[in-house]
């Protein structure tokens, strides 16, 4: 048998930074104009797919950097800045495509329905939302709010990476980073799923008013990731 | 909005907790007939491990149906998703501290763990279907159960050192995961609509859920304590079966199905 609490007092920052990283997830996803199917028909603002395929394409991404970096260094603010960093090129890349998609093959302008002037650029929104439409394309202001979303997910994620890989342990190297690995993504996804039941589907960013119920999804990713943490921590710190 | 359900509870077909009792028995039991008919009578008997992946798709499918059908507010997927994000957290850690007992530990950790989000998700979230709490529970216990089923079938055993070999330092893991979770999440993902029955929608897991045994025979070859053919050769039998099924049960739900021929030739547009 394990010793149980040996392993949680040795390692109980790795659980509060876990459990962190878990609620920057949740958080973050409420910046990401997720836009859902109805995106994908132009028929909403957003990029056209659902939370968890974005959040998890963003994370991962920001994973695989943070991974890479965590090879080379030590430094906790490395991993996690180039976690962030890879999220962020990553998210952009994709609202790029999807912009150039929405204006040259579908043929709508960028424009908000929940807001009648962009924050940002102060532009007028209002006059081209289409008739019978929730908006279309990416705005600036979901632009913006999308790169920030990308930058929160990749340091939660790398943080819940970075945590595991330290956990004291007596795995070999390579399988502790593939056991780090998945649990990392297990708890993403748990972590991307729940805010996207919060935000019921769709959001447009920052400035949508559904982006008001954040706590709600942080404190059930509080909760989630902690479980979360403890298993992680005690299955890789016991072996 | 991307919600795929008609807002109100899936019923008909058979009851879940019949389901339930096969998907939790069949995967359990299979995990550990394919772990002690491996060390009894040679490798060729990990494929039992994927049959036990099949009843907890089975199972995780139909608990996705049932909750999916009130209208998840976002896509269907994400259920999935989070199905296996549950699934492999809890069956790592199952494995890892279980031993002997590893299945059972990951089973009823998934379970707490699901159990907890289905009431933060009612509780705090506000999500109002009254059956989250248990489809939760559900669909993380078969999550796990998949994992644990889908290993096996690949090294013959769940034991963790040679899980964690094989599999998991691999990176063969991911492909459990999204195999796995697309198992559970597509059948209903693509049957949902007013005429959607369950016998359709558990045919269409079965199939998917065969496709996830042939991967894990592929994967198989690799492992020195799994044999590969007999894990493949069923998987395909299994998923021509359910496949010619699904196609027939297509055909008798639809209003009616016509033969469109062959696209006309320039010459005939003529």
């Amino acid at each position: 048998m394990i010793d149980i609490a040996g392993i949680l007092a040795e390692n109980i920052l790795y659980i509060v930074m876990v459990t962190l990283g878990g609620m920057l997830i949740s958080w973050s996803v409420h910046f990401v104009p997720v836009g859902g199917a109805p995106a994908a028909m132009a028929q909403a603002t957003g990029i056209g797919t659902g939370t968890v395929q974005l959040a998890a394409g963003a994370g991962l991404t920001g994973l695989v950097t943070a991974g890479a970096v965590m090879n080379v260094s030590d430094s906790f603010a490395l991993v996690v800045a180039s976690g962030a960093v890879g999220a962020m090129i990553m998210i952009a890349v994709t609202m790029i495509v999807g912009t150039l998609v929405y204006v040259y093959g579908v043929g709508v302008p960028p424009a908000s329905a929940k807001v009648d002037y962009d924050p940002i650029t102060k532009d007028r929104q209002d006059l081209y939302v289409s008739q019978g439409t929730e908006g279309h394309g990416l705005p600036t202001v979901s632009y913006v709010s999308g790169v920030i979303g990308g930058a929160l997910g990749g340091i939660g994620g790398a943080t819940i990476y970075y945590s595991l890989m330290n956990t004291s342990t007596g795995l070999s190297q390579s399988d502790l980073v593939a056991l780090a690995s998945i649990f990392a993504v297990g708890i993403f996804f748990v972590n991307a799923v729940i805010p996207s039941y919060n935000i019921g589907g769709t959001i447009e960013g920052f400035h949508d008013p559904k982006f008001k119920k954040w706590p709600k999804a942080v404190f059930a990713s509080f909760v989630a990731t902690l479980m979360c943490a403890f298993v992680g921590v005690l299955a890789i710190g016991g072996l | 909005m991307s919600a795929g359900g008609a807002g109100g509870e899936a019923t008909g077909g058979i009851p879940q907790n019949k389901l339930i009792a096969v998907g939790v028995l069949g995967g359990l039991i299979a995990a550990y007939a394919g772990h002690f008919l491996v060390q009894a009578a040679g490798p060729a008997f990990a494929f039992i491990g994927a049959l036990g992946a099949i009843c907890a798709i089975v199972w995780g499918c139909a608990a996705v149906r049932r909750v999916a059908s009130y209208g998840l507010g976002t896509g269907v997927p994400s259920i999935g998703m989070m199905a296996l994000g549950m699934g492999v957290v809890a069956s790592l850690f199952g494995l890892a501290v279980g031993g002997i007992a590893g299945p059972i530990v990951a089973f009823i950790t998934a379970s707490i763990i699901g159990l907890v989000i289905g009431a933060l998700a009612n509780k705090v979230l506000g999500m109002g279907i009254p059956i989250m709490e248990q489809s939760m529970t559900e669909i993380a216990g078969a999550g796990a159960l998949t994992i644990i089923g889908l290993s096996v079938a690949m090294t013959g055993t769940f034991m963790f050192d040679a899980v964690l070999e094989t599999v998991v330092a691999t990176g063969y893991i991911a492909v459990i995961f999204i195999a796995g979770g697309m198992a559970i999440l597509h059948p209903f993902n693509a049957n949902l609509g007013p005429d959607e029955q369950q016998d359709r929608t558990l045919t269409t897991g079965v199939e998917k859920a065969a496709i996830a045994m042939v991967v894990a025979g592929i994967v198989a070859t690799v492992s020195e304590d799994a044999s590969a053919i007999p894990t493949i050769m069923i998987g395909l039998a299994l998923w021509y079966v359910a496949f010619r099924k699904y196609v027939e049960l297509v055909n008798r739900d639809a209003y009616k199905v016509i033969g469109t021929g062959l696209l006309p030739t320039e010459e005939e547009l003529e």
